[in-house]
């Protein structure tokens, strides 16, 4: 956080009335976990960058609406959130691992590189893109962002039962596919 | 895992039980094997999620820097959205005050009626009662032409006189009250969608 000391209402205040410097500040302040939160749903640096920015261009326009009495956080990683799933959609080359090339990827050149950390992460973060958006979009909210169920709720504007049987269904479905990919795995190594 | 506690443990890993619904899965788990193994399996796979690193970014300055380059120069008014803000506002303040208005112009009328009645004002302005007034003008041009006579006439009369007074009071407060429900309506909506950020989804 690169301005701890200054009110971050403030700043709001100052931005929505139309001050550069004070939404450069709360980019500043900001920024690493909208990055995060874009590259945890894109799995690519670059852009994530470009949608980091895109989210803030946005948040200017739409800065009027924003209510400083919610989570400024939260209301940046809605639209974070949607950002990445229309980059998403417009840049397929992003998401490569749609499930079928998630399972048939190939299970890599030995058990010493498949069990070193770098590969598992690898194949973890792969499970993770293969997840479907909103699925996913949950799941990088509380597991990597350690949001609660009910700031996600308000981050995606969704009802908490929404929060946990979504998030219940990514972590089902994320076992199940890396059970099935170690099992091909073994498989393949012996072969 | 249906008889067990199984969609229970993700929130109880996520520490988000409270209550009577912790105490029963912490119950729970301390009986039963399965539950104990899925719970371990979700803390596993919770600990492999962090294990994915992030890349290294380009710095939040440098982000910033980008981001107010492509600032659009259309910068939001805040002078032009405090009147609209306000004159959003002043709205029902508006619309109270105009029935208030009427309303206490249209009892003073009649109580100024009622004392001219009774001989109790003279000479009183006819501008300050004529809004009151229940003279039936027409009902009497139709009994001096002879085209109403006897009950019919009196019918009239009560019907003209109802309509003069009453009826501009109703279709005034009617209106009013349509406007400021309207407007709650609106109010309703707006601060619905600005709540949920609605406008940002694509």
């Amino acid at each position: 956080m690169t301005f701890p000391s200054i009110n971050e209402t403030e700043l709001v205040t100052r931005a929505q009335n139309g001050e550069r410097n004070a939404f450069s500040e709360l980019v500043c302040i900001h920024a690493q976990g909208v990055l995060n939160v874009i590259y945890r749903m894109c799995g690519d640096t670059q852009v994530a960058e470009d949608a980091a920015q895109e989210t803030f261009i946005q948040a200017w326009l739409h800065l009027s609406s924003y209510r400083p009495r919610t989570s400024l956080r939260n209301w940046l990683y809605r639209i974070a959130v949607n950002s990445a799933t229309d980059v998403l959609r417009k840049q397929k080359r992003i998401l490569p691992m749609a499930m079928e090339d998630f399972y048939l990827t190939d299970p890599g050149p030995g058990p010493e590189a498949l069990f070193s950390q770098r590969e598992q992460a690898v194949l973890v973060q792969k499970a993770v893109l293969s997840l479907p958006d909103a699925s996913r979009a949950v799941l990088v909210l509380r597991e990597y962002e350690e949001l609660s169920y009910h700031e996600i709720a308000d981050a995606l504007d969704i009802p908490v039962g929404t929060v946990m049987s979504r998030l219940n269904y990514a972590r089902s479905l994320l076992r199940n596919r890396l059970e099935r990919q170690s099992r091909l795995q073994v498989e393949a190594e012996n072969v | 895992m249906s008889k067990h506690m199984a969609e229970w443990l993700n929130a109880y890993l996520d520490g988000e039980l409270r209550g009577i619904r912790l105490h029963d899965v912490e119950a729970h788990l301390a009986e039963c094997q399965a539950c104990q193994e899925e719970l371990r399996s979700l803390q596993g796979l919770s600990a492999l999620l962090q294990e994915v690193p992030v890349p290294e970014f380009i710095s939040p300055e440098r982000i910033a820097a980008q981001v107010n380059l492509r600032l659009p120069h259309r910068i939001p008014s805040a002078t032009k959205r405090k009147v609209i803000e306000t004159g959003w506002w002043m709205i029902p303040v508006s619309l109270m005050a105009v029935w208030i208005f009427i309303s206490t112009a249209s009892l003073v009328s009649d109580m100024l009626l009622a004392a001219s009645g009774f001989g109790l004002l003279s000479n009183i302005p006819v501008w300050l009662i004529s809004g009151a007034s229940g003279e039936a003008f027409w009902s009497a041009t139709l009994g001096q032409f002879g085209i109403l006579s006897g009950n019919s006439l009196q019918w009239a009369e009560v019907i003209e006189a109802f309509t003069r007074t009453t009826v501009p009071q109703i279709t005034w407060q009617v209106s009013i009250a349509l406007l400021y429900l309207s407007w709650i309506a609106i109010w309703w909506a707006r601060n619905r969608l600005q709540g949920h950020g609605q406008l940002l989804e694509s």
